[in-house]
């Protein structure tokens, strides 16, 4: 495969270099990119859901019955159409073959029905709306979902189709990490970012088939009247299996992040990792943990104290890997030439609001407490900021840093050191009223707030604004960059893993010249 | 920016003892967090001895709370500094019983039997409401949990559950059909059910079973309702639940008045008859 058939800038992106064209790319570099595309769009119908619910308590705008149905649509496009596969589908089809030194993905046809899975899926689900939004809640809870209007199997085949590009998306990643790894970059020796993606896969891999299979069984308990999760079963069996599937759905949105901020810490510190291993095996505990702690979310509907008691153990023990996680990086920082750009800012951004998230998640997991606070705003505020605060200023640090190789083009740093920070202000202006609120036992939604919330309610309305705004500014100067940027070098940061020895934006196969893989992957 | 960046150097191993005192210092946040927790979990998963226990059953998209004397109320009172059980039921899909004051959190499913105990010790008006999502009157499903002193208490409650405050006997009589069941059995249109029906039954002759006829006055009733089955009316079997011990006098006075105010033979009409028609009865047994 030659690099350079199109511009000698265009790389990947020039019009011939690829064969399929975009629709039909079987590029791991093309799919990235329609990902992060789709991935948009979605993002934004979200937060225009948000911005529209969040402003019934001034206005009113909608009636009860909207807003139910909207919570139920945000919930189901945030969480399962968008940040739970935004990472390994965005910055794992793209950085990950590029960081084992491979030419492409090991099953490229994967990765095309991957991204197909997913957009059908997301097609599927919007068409729904059009016959009719479903009112259920994002959680589904049976025998209430299994009544109401809505035409709830076309969304649930939507959600199923979305599940199986994330099993499809799995499976690809886990074969690639075995199979394509430059012969210089040993298993121990892969970057943190791949090994994020690489656990990632196993999670994707199961929850997708689970997740695809329990929502088409839903939809058919709902359809026949009868059935697994009928109205003749009891309800704390979907319960079970919802959040069984879902809470390690949320690790694997999770893990991607870590190995995310692990390559730009030692990436803007100019150093190597320190305790590679040691982060990598906390990584290995979270992946297992993660499938053992689903029974917190149901303390109070009856769940033996015992088992309330294995549960709040289990999800308390994340408590060490997360710690030698969060040592590690700060090891690695300390005393680090630090480089001063936005994704610097992102990368401290992440750290905060990831750490105010798993302390609360240690609220949580304190018995008495997570029992009195599962079903309140706490609630609520708690996932906000682990997944638009953790997950969400992840993907933005690395669509920052990668963001060069990805287009061949620098945006400003200023600029998005600016925006990073009014993205930071903004989320914590909108969280912190409801964690207060939480606190105060308003439950999760309810449509009508009590009449002395309504200062809080309008300050977080602001840092919504704020928030907003932060993320228009990203959006101009990432994608003014591709108009007005300078041409990015090769390695504008100075990093040693082995995509920064690829051209920016990389040709078709990736490496003009075999890659130089170091014993230290991060020391160059 | 990037040509001049230098290349990266190598990092140090993590300090053993930093790292481990770190480690551990994460672990015991952790072992407090479980520890704060644990004694307040286990005392509210096991009510104490001796509560005062009320029936909570929860509806899209109300609340309804039974007291121990079978008087059912919308609003839930409670005795201060006595532990009230609650038992929870759904009528449909699930609901969570929430009183944040209280810091009671309580998932209410379906076909399953719940409990939660609390116990209040200020008096005070608490909002008591849904925290489960539950379709579109979710957010107003709510109502007070008031807390008063065990005299407060037992007043309202004696109050409230007499039937007959505020209340004819005649209204009382409807109220009694309803409440105590009658309406499944017998019906005021004139349509059979189970039993006869209301309609035209007080003063008018009833035919037994074996044979006999009866005049449907006072005493008639009464023993129609206490032991019902000491006269079959013909055409229906021995079905009806005795309701001895399960009435009073004054109540059945008040269904009797009810009752009359549906017949044609009624009030002082019938009053008046008895005799006549008692010895036309009488004659025709004898027949
Ligand atoms: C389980 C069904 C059932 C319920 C509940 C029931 N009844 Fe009856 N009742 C019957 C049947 C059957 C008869 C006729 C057979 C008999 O005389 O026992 C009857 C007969 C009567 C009669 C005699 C009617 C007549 O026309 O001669 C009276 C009066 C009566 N019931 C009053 C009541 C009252 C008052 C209640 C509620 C407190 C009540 N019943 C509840 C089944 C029921």
């Amino acid at each position: 495969m030659s690099g350079g058939s199109g511009a000698p800038d265009a790389g990947y992106l020039g019009g011939s270099a690829a064969p399929g064209g975009w629709l039909g790319t079987r590029d791991h570099k093309r799919i990235a990119v329609l990902f992060l595309g789709w991935s948009l769009g979605v993002f934004l119908l979200g937060i225009v859901y948000a911005v529209i619910m969040k402003l019934r308590a001034q206005s009113g705008i909608i009636d009860t019955h909207t807003y139910h149905q909207m919570l139920t649509q945000h919930g189901v496009l945030m969480v399962f159409l968008y940040v739970v596969p935004a990472i390994p589908s965005i910055l794992g089809h793209f950085v990950l073959p590029l960081q084992l030194g491979a030419a492409n993905m090991a099953m490229p046809g994967f990765s095309l029905w991957s991204f197909r899975f997913y957009a059908l899926g997301t097609l599927c689900f919007l068409v729904s709306l059009f016959f009719g939004p479903t009112a259920a809640g994002w959680t589904f809870l049976t025998p209430f979902a299994l009544t109401g209007e809505g035409a709830f199997m076309l969304m649930a085949a939507g959600l199923c189709l979305a599940a199986l590009g994330w099993l499809v998306t799995g499976l690809n990643i886990i074969v690639t990490v075995h199979t394509r790894r430059d012969s210089g970059v040993g298993f121990f020796a892969m970057p943190l970012f791949s090994w994020g993606i690489y656990l990632a896969g196993y999670l994707l891999a199961a929850v997708g088939s689970l997740f695809a299979i329990i929502i088409v069984y839903l939809a058919l308990s709902r359809a026949y009247a009868g059935g697994i999760f009928g109205p003749q079963s009891d309800p704390l069996l979907w319960q079970h299996y919802f959040w069984f599937v879902t809470t390690p759905a949320a690790y694997f949105a999770l893990l991607p992040a870590v190995g995310v901020i692990g390559d730009m810490v030692a990436g803007i510190a100019r150093k190597g990792f320190t305790g590679y291993r040691v982060t990598v095996g906390a990584m290995i505990a979270l992946l297992g943990l993660s499938f053992t702690t689903w029974g917190l979310r149901m303390l109070g509907t009856g769940l033996s104290e015992d088992l309330g008691v294995v549960f709040a153990v289990l999800n308390l023990a994340t408590a060490v890997p997360v710690a030698l996680i969060a040592y590690c990086w700060l090891a690695t920082l300390h005393r680090g030439a630090v480089l001063c750009g936005a994704p610097t800012t992102f990368v401290v951004a992440f750290l905060l609001q990831a750490g105010i998230g798993v302390a609360m998640g240690l609220c949580l997991g304190s018995l008495a407490a997570g029992r009195y606070l599962a079903n309140t705003l706490f609630v609520t505020a708690q996932s906000h900021y682990l997944m638009m605060g953790g997950v969400m200023t992840a993907l933005l640090a690395g669509l920052h840093w990668w963001w060069p190789k990805l287009t061949g083009r620098m945006y400003r740093q200023g600029l998005g050191r600016f925006a990073a920070g009014l993205y930071l202000v903004g989320l914590n202006l909108a969280f912190v009223p409801q964690i207060l609120q939480g606190l105060a036992g308003v439950p999760r939604g309810v449509y009508t707030l009590p009449a002395e919330l309504a200062g809080s309610e309008l300050v977080s309305l602001t840092g919504v604004w704020i928030m907003i705004t932060g993320l228009v500014l990203v959006a101009s100067n990432l994608f003014g960059s591709l108009f007005d940027g300078p041409a990015a070098p090769a390695n504008p940061w100075g990093a040693a893993t082995l995509e920064w020895q690829a051209e920016s934006p990389p040709p078709a196969g990736n490496f003009a010249a075999p890659p130089r893989a170091a014993a230290d992957p991060y020391v160059g | 920016m990037g040509a001049e960046v230098p290349p990266s150097r190598p990092a140090g191993r993590p300090n053993p003892a930093l790292l481990g005192a770190w480690t551990l210092a994460a672990a015991a946040l952790a072992g407090w967090a479980f520890v704060a927790g644990f004694g307040g979990f286990l005392d509210q998963a096991v009510a104490p001895f001796g509560t005062y226990d009320i029936a909570v059953t929860a509806r899209q998209w109300s609340w309804s709370f039974t007291y121990p004397n079978g008087w059912t109320a919308d609003t839930l009172h409670v005795p201060l500094d006595r532990p009230v059980r609650l038992t929870l039921a759904s009528e449909d899909v699930m609901h969570g019983l929430s009183v944040p004051a209280l810091r009671l959190s309580e998932a209410i499913v379906p076909g399953r039997a719940g409990e939660a105990w609390f116990e209040a010790d200020v008096a005070d008006t608490f909002e008591l409401r849904s925290d489960i999502y539950s379709g579109d009157g979710y957010s107003g499903m709510r109502t007070a949990l008031i807390a008063e002193s065990p005299a407060a208490f037992d007043a309202w409650l004696t109050r409230v559950s007499d039937i007959f405050s505020g209340r004819t006997d005649v209204e009382v009589g409807e109220l009694l059909y309803n409440r105590k069941g009658c309406v499944a059995c017998h019906s005021l249109d004139g349509t059979k059910r189970v039993g006869p029906s209301f309609l035209d039954a007080y003063g008018h002759e009833v035919e037994t079973r074996d044979g006999g006829r009866v005049l449907a006055d006072d005493a008639y009733i009464r023993e129609s309702i206490l032991e019902p089955n000491a006269v079959i009316v013909a055409g229906y079997e021995p079905v009806m639940t005795p309701y001895a011990g399960q009435i009073t006098d004054r109540e059945i006075a008040a269904v009797t008045a009810w009752l009359k105010t549906l017949s044609g033979h009624g009030g002082a009409e019938a009053a008046a008859v008895p005799d006549t028609t008692g010895a036309d009865a009488g004659q025709k047994e004898t027949e």
